[in-house]
């Protein structure tokens, strides 16, 4: 029974001049985005991937210098792509792309790429994202509005509801004739993807890849069958076709266009950001007076001297069987760190806390959720970018470090000039970008809200269709 | 006739629940984008406030170290050296004060940094700033009143007006009415005008609430006019596509659906498609290229220093005092010649870029027709004071004023002269000459004509259409 | 007052409206006979001009409707087999919309009403909203328009379907005393009955055609009955 339902229903669907029309559009758009899209991540790649080994090579072929002088020439990180970014870019058009990494202060990430693009970004890109996030429940919404409605207003409910049809039934075979009939849009598009996503990319990345890409479609089927039980209930409930639509183009509206805008300014009011000048001023402060306001760095480095006198049971630093130049480098170094947990720490707390409120919005708009899961998945969040930028500066830290005890060690009175061999020494930055599980866990509560969406939509479309009356 | 009409449509449109909750729920949504662009830009104005008090506090505070004639404790943070206050101890504030009508549409400019820190120091030191902005936020954007007009607005003007005549059709009241000596246009055209009167008077009267409950002062009256005629027209254009799809004599739920998917491919679609053509007509390659070049550039300078710093005073002969020759071994003089130097080779990399972006802009400029909501986007930043117009004429200034700092400083150091308190009361201050307003009126123009010939030939398409309009069947 | 000269309307091809041939004087009551789909409402339509001929003309007063559509409206007033009303509004208010888009000068409130009154509607009902009535109330409302509008001609498409017997017989001698004032009246019915009593003259009409033309005064009922069988037997 509910097979024929299901026959009939995708019958009529395949038929409609309408949903031909719309499916292909939607299709050109996948493709031609998922294209693009692809052709910008791996230009984006090898561009990262050319300067992250001249960066190399550059530290590498130092020549005789002082380590400390290293420590001010520095090196770059600059910040990987993943294959996926092609389906969903996320928030990379919006963050720095390096770091210069050097000694004494953390830098933050610059060049971000939207400031290098017109303001047509901000109407949004043309992504495989946007395509999946808003135009297929559209399409979903456009096939889905008059199931009930409109054979109620054609006649036909009453023809069909007079022979005995559990209202269940008629429910379930309109449901899978919708996502049926979706199916016929995505599954080819998905395959035709994922090929050309495996062909572009190497082999090693794919199986690291899979994973992700495999829960990538897995939430967006989430989110589209959200959209299918609405649609149907909606269309079960309403008066009239027509009121089934606008009431369902209401819901796209507001979880499309309207929520995403909204929550930013409610998360920004509730955690506000601090002002970067208010940043800056308060690193420079701290840095010269302690966290507290009240440490000079200068006392605390003479009180250091002290200590590492005592400690060697010697008079002055020239007793000092290592040299003590190298000891102040590192302990200011760390004196220094500590600012920079305290405000780069405080800063993507505040960052975490404003997209927690954005997750939680998923309440009101289901596509909070799958957004965030989606460039989590795709390597594209803000947590995954502090990730990277924290790895960043770990590698900063350790590589000053090195530094700084090669001169504890190594110089004497007199100039110092340590040996070619030195630089090559430092490992070179290999960024590893967390694993599934960590993304997954970051997104617990988008992915619950996802389930929530389903099971709440689920129920409404039960009801809905077991209240179901031809009049 | 057509004041019956629209008195008629008006106890109609009344007695309809939905619209007063419409028209409340854009009220309030109006308000709250009123409230986050005002919002924005007094956070911009603290800023600004706070960066000049530090500006004045520091500088006093070298002044007063030179007044009381003590020693400086170090060579390179020396209040008496110019070469010091030139460079980051004297920095200087260079900054975009928000337009009178920023608070209507933020823009670009949570995205463009609104002060610099300009010095004697490379502009590749001070430019790539940025206000601390959570990534999410400005991917998604703003919630502000331009955003309402653009975005919203139509959805309202749209849920008015698709079943315009459709619904008078389905409730079988066309033909009473067609069956009296009334002209069709007639019908329509004083429907619409009750429609329009009542959503530019909401749009017009939040704009202008929002204005001064944003406290903008009157003597800006002439761009909130501005800003009001880009509304106007934007408003009118859905009007029109209204009009012409109600024409066709489809049902409502037809219109609904062909409206919503003109809306869609207006404001949605083609942005992000001509976002797409422009980026990839011409692609910007990542900076981490810059970064490169700017090191290899810097490497070949400080090589051949001796060369590039006689090359330097060749060049700017104004620099040095007359009959004087460089010493080519002072490090200080060098280093301002291997500035300029790398400022140079830097230029046709850079310029792949701002070049690049200039080309973006030049085909979005002849693109952005396609789509009105682009039109009215840019119409409204560029009243605000938010677009890239105003921030390139920004840069200028930064520019220009770089310079000056530049000619103020950089003889005193190659003259190795001392800073007086007379000098630093001379120190050029930074000054923000606004655009013209005529300069803004030719850009505004041209969008509300952009915007007026589509509003046109929609009501002239939908007035061709209505003559045959099927009144019955 | 009213026309048709070889007046015709195809649909596809196939005749609605075949070649039609008709003239109602100043106080003629003309009924249309003829089965579903005859073509009744289409010859209704033409005279209004809310669909194109596609062949023939149709003239009020002289003037082609499809060359001077307003001004033939003028003199025409319209019931057709619905009345339909705006909801929201009371019956007063419908009717004062309706006649002063009709052209009219303004009439005061009380005369409104006393229209109500002529078509047999109670006081008070008036002020209700239209939602509130039944569907020979709505039928009413649309006499009352067409009164109001002091029409030269009459176009009604079975004005009488959904009201009760009494209000049927009243309308029957509204109609005679319209045309005693020298109203020209075309109207499509299945009543025969009525068709007689106020009509002067039945035409009966079979796919697309007019078969024949009675005058109601030299023929009685039984007659009537069996012609309007004979011509729908081909
Ligand atoms: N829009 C249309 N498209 C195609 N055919 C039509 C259309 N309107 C009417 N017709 C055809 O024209 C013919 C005459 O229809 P009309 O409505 O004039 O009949 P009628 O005499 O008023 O019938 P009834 O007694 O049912 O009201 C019918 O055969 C009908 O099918
Ligand atoms: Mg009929």
């Amino acid at each position: 029974m509910t097979a024929t339902i299901f026959k009939k229903e995708l019958t009529e669907m395949l038929r409609d001049g309408r949903f031909r029309w719309l499916s292909t559009s939607v299709l050109v758009l996948l493709g031609a985005a998922v294209l693009m899209g692809m052709a910008h991540t791996r230009d984006v790649q090898t561009q990262h991937e050319t300067a992250q080994a001249a960066a190399r090579q550059d530290w590498v072929g130092q020549g005789e210098k002082n380590p400390h002088s290293a420590v001010h020439y520095g090196t770059y990180a600059f910040k990987p792509t993943m294959a996926l970014s092609a389906i969903d870019p996320g928030v990379d058009p919006y963050v720095g792309v390096s770091a210069f990494l050097e000694g004494h202060r953390q830098n933050q990430f610059e060049f971000r790429p939207a400031q290098d693009a017109t303001a047509m970004q901000r109407f949004g890109q043309l992504t495989a994202a946007t395509v999946l996030q808003l135009l297929i429940p559209l399409l979903v919404i456009v096939m889905g509005f008059s199931v009930f409605a409109g054979e109620r207003e054609q006649g036909t409910l009453r023809q069909l509801m007079s022979l005995g049809i559990s209202p269940g039934r008629l429910a379930l075979g309109k449901a899978l004739g919708v996502s049926g009939a979706l199916a016929i849009v995505l599954v080819p598009a998905a395959v035709l993807g994922v090929v050309a996503l495996t062909l572009a990319t190497p082999g090693a990345e794919v199986a690291a890849d899979a994973p992700r890409l495999a829960m990538m479609v897995g939430a967006y089927l989430l989110y589209f069958g959200v959209f299918v039980a609405l649609s149907l209930a909606v269309s079960a409930k309403a008066p009239s076709s027509r009121l089934a639509l606008v009431v369902l183009l209401g819901f796209w509206i507001v979880n499309g266009l309207v929520a995403p805008r909204a929550v930013t300014d409610v998360a920004r009011s509730l955690y506000p950001s601090p002002s970067s000048f208010e940043f800056t001023t308060g690193i420079q402060a701290a840095l010269a007076d302690g966290l507290d306001g009240q440490s000079p760095t200068d006392a605390r480095m003479a009180a250091y001297q002290q200590e590492v006198l005592a400690e060697y049971g010697v008079d002055s630093v020239d007793e000092l069987p290592i040299s003590f130049a190298g000891l102040r480098f590192q302990k200011s170094e760390e004196m220094g760190n500590e600012v920079f947990d305290y405000y780069y720490g405080g800063l993507n707390d505040t960052f975490e806390s404003q997209n927690r409120v954005r997750s939680l919005s998923a309440v009101v708009a289901p596509l909070l959720a799958v957004q965030s899961l989606s460039m989590g998945l795709a390597g594209t969040d803000v947590a995954q970018h502090r990730h990277f930028s924290e790895a960043a500066e770990e590698y900063r830290r350790m590589y000053v470090g090195r530094m700084n005890e090669d001169i504890a060690q190594n110089a004497g009175a007199g100039r110092y000039v340590a040996e070619a061999g030195l630089w090559a020494s430092v490992p070179e930055f290999d960024y590893q970008a967390p694993s599934v599980g960590w993304v997954l866990a970051n997104h617990r509560l988008s992915i619950l809200l996802l389930f929530a969406w389903l099971a709440v939509a689920l129920t409404l479309a039960m009801r809905a269709a077991s209240a179901l009356r031809p009049v | 006739m057509l004041g019956r009409i629209i008195r008629h449509e008006w106890t109609n449109l009344a007695a309809d629940r939905t619209v007063w909750v419409l028209a409340g729920l854009m009220a309030l949504i109006s308000l709250y984008g009123v409230y986050n662009g005002a919002t924005w830009s007094a956070f911009q104005r603290e800023n600004i406030a706070m960066a000049l008090d530090e500006e004045r506090d520091r500088l006093a505070g070298h002044r007063a170290f030179v007044e009381s004639g003590q020693e400086p404790a170090s060579r390179f943070r020396n209040p008496l050296s110019p070469d010091s206050v030139g460079g980051s101890m004297g920095r200087r504030y260079a900054y975009l004060p928000p337009a009178p009508l920023a608070p209507l549409s933020v823009g670009q400019s949570d995205l463009y940094p609104y002060y610099f820190q300009v010095s004697t120091n490379s502009k590749q030191s001070f430019l790539n700033t940025h206000e601390l902005e959570n990534p999410s936020n400005l991917l998604s954007g703003r919630f502000d009143l331009a955003f309402v007009v653009v975005y919203l607005l139509p959805l309202l003007i749209l849920a008015l007006s698709y079943d315009l005549l459709s619904s008078e059709r389905e409730q079988g009241t066309m033909a009473m009415l067609l069956s009296q000596p009334l002209p069709l246009w007639t019908l329509a055209l004083g429907k619409i005008a009750l429609r329009a009167l009542v959503v530019l008077a909401l749009a017009l009267g939040f704009s202008l609430a929002g204005y001064t409950a944003a406290g903008g002062a009157l003597a800006s009256m002439d761009a909130l006019l501005l800003w009001m005629a880009v509304v106007a027209a934007y408003s009118l254009l859905w009007f029109g596509l209204a009009v012409a799809a109600n024409a066709l004599g489809k049902g409502s739920a037809t219109n609904a659906m062909l409206l919503a998917g003109i809306w869609l491919v207006v404001v949605v679609i083609t942005p992000a498609a001509v976002n797409l053509v422009v980026t990839t007509s011409y692609p910007i390659p990542s900076r981490v290229e810059l970064v490169q070049a700017l090191r290899t550039a810097t490497e070949d300078a400080n090589a051949r220093s001796a060369e590039v710093l006689s090359q330097y005073y060749t060049d700017h002969p104004e620099y040095l005092p007359e009959g004087e020759q460089p010493d080519p071994n002072d490090f200080t003089l060098r280093s301002y010649a291997v500035r300029e130097d790398v400022e140079r080779a830097m230029a046709p990399v850079l310029e792949r870029y701002d070049g690049q972006l200039l080309r973006q802009q030049t085909l979005v400029n002849r693109l952005k027709w396609l789509s009105p909501a682009v039109v009215a986007q840019e119409a409204l930043n560029d009243i605000a004071g938010t677009g890239l117009a105003r921030y390139q004429h920004f840069l200028g200034v930064v520019d220009r004023y770089h310079d000056e700092l530049r000619s103020y400083f950089i003889p005193k150091v190659s003259a190795r002269a001392t800073m007086t308190t007379a000098d630093y009361d001379a120190i050029p201050v930074f000054e923000y000459q606004e655009e013209s307003f005529g300069e803004i009126l030719g850009r505004v123009s041209a969008g509300i004509v952009g915007l007026a010939l589509p509003m046109l030939l929609a009501f002239g398409v939908g007035a061709r259409i209505l003559r045959s309009y099927p009144v019955v069947g | 007052m009213l026309k048709a000269t070889d007046l015709t309307k195809t649909y596809n091809g196939v005749a609605a409206l075949d070649r039609l041939n008709l003239e109602v004087a100043p106080g003629d009551v003309f009924c249309l006979l003829g089965a579903n789909g005859a073509g009744k409402t289409t010859t209704i339509n033409l005279f209004l001009n809310f669909i194109e001929p596609s062949g023939g003309t149709a003239q009020v007063n002289g003037l082609d409707v499809t060359r001077q559509p307003l001004e033939t409206k003028r003199w025409l007033a319209y019931i057709p087999e619905q009345v339909m009303l705006y909801r929201h509004l009371t019956g007063l208010e419908n009717l004062d919309y309706f006649t002063a888009l009709s052209g009219t000068d303004h009439y005061p409130p009380d005369q409104l009403r006393a229209f109500f009154k002529q078509v047999g509607l109670q006081d008070g009902v008036a002020d209700q909203r239209v939602s509130t009535y039944s569907k020979g109330m709505r039928q009413k409302v649309g006499i009352a328009i067409a009164l109001a509008k002091q029409a030269k001609a009459l176009l009604l498409d079975e004005p009488t379907s959904g009201l009760d017997p009494k209000a049927s017989n009243e309308f029957s001698r509204l109609l005679q005393r319209l045309s005693g004032e020298g109203v020209a009246v075309l109207m499509a019915t299945h009543d025969l009955f009525r068709a007689k009593e106020s009509g002067t003259r039945v035409g009966i009409m079979n796919q697309g055609q007019l078969k024949q033309t009675l005058t109601t005064a030299e023929i009685g009922h039984a007659d009537l009955e069996r012609i309007y069988l004979e011509q729908m037997h081909d």
